[in-house]
């Protein structure tokens, strides 16, 4: 990958020998996509700043350990994601107040039929997506999510990495990621179910 | 005799079933309830555009300000003469 105003290999020797330019640019050109990915796990700039500001220093630090000819992004990114990770794990117990999953996920009877009636949204979801009330409904749906469940979708739905690439970041074993990961989606699904029923979706679109 | 699937085992199935990974014969018995119940039938499409809506997330383009750009090339130049 080129940089805008710097080769990789000019960046990566320059952050090597910490020169100012270098640095200056790895903060011009991966700062942004940076704070997009960081933003994934928090939505409060403040601490989506706080981590970037030690991802950024992370990345020079570590940048001898860069041996891969091929495009630096998804190396530094890898780093964005775990310092993500591991800031939320530990700010977590005091900075959210976590809901109770099972009063937001599908309801059954005791005989295992659905306890309400599910009905089909009727309309294209590429015809939602042009929504920005949809796309801030799901970013909130996500947000709100507790910590061990929003990682694992985020990874997995935004990130697309494999169940078993999941399982190594977090520190879980695969079967609980896939739980994880299906309770977070109907998570979200019965937040747009909720959304959508009684709406006239002419009105919406 | 095959057993019976519920609508409560069809839904913690549907991550094995989009994925493709759900033995033959449980796929096979899933396919049939699908094919007899309306209600699951939505919650599989829903769950799916659900899955699908949350995957476009990563399209979102997020712009920084410019004082906050300077800001993280002093800390940065600051932190790395501190090493």
């Amino acid at each position: 990958m080129k940089t805008k105003g710097m080769e990789q290999p000019q960046l990566v020797e320059g952050l090597r020998k910490l020169e100012d330019e270098a640095i200056d640019e790895l903060v011009h050109q991966y700062s942004r996509p940076l704070f997009g990915v960081i933003l994934n796990y928090t939505k409060n700039p403040q601490d989506a700043e706080e981590i970037l500001q030690d991802t950024l220093v992370k990345i020079v630090r570590k940048i001898e350990t860069f041996r891969d000819q091929g495009d630096i992004w998804p190396w530094i990114k890898r780093i964005a994601i775990n310092n993500s990770i591991i800031w939320l794990r530990k700010n977590r117990a005091t900075r959210e107040h976590e809901l109770r999953m099972d009063d937001h996920l599908p309801q059954f009877s005791a005989d295992g039929q659905h306890s309400h009636p599910v009905f089909d949204w009727g309309v294209d979801p590429e015809q939602l997506l042009l929504n920005k009330e949809v796309g801030g409904l799901i970013y909130d749906a996500v947000q709100v999510l507790p910590f061990e469940y929003r990682a694992p979708l985020v990874l997995r739905e935004i990130e697309g990495y494999s169940i078993r690439e999941i399982s190594a970041l977090l520190g879980i074993k695969e079967a609980a990621t896939k739980t994880r990961i299906h309770r977070a989606r109907l998570f979200v699904r019965e937040r747009l179910a909720k959304h959508f029923s009684g709406r006239h979706f002419g009105g919406l679109l | 005799m095959k057993a019976f699937i519920s609508c409560k085992q069809c839904t913690d199935l549907l991550m094995d079933y989009l994925e493709g990974t759900l033995d033959t014969g449980i796929k096979q018995r899933l396919d049939e309830h699908l094919s007899a119940c309306p209600p699951c039938l939505n919650f599989l499409r829903t769950y799916k555009t659900s899955s699908e809506l949350t995957r476009r997330l990563r399209d979102q383009q997020v712009q920084i300000p410019r004082a906050m750009e300077n800001r993280l090339k002093s800390f940065l130049r600051e932190q790395v003469k501190k090493s």
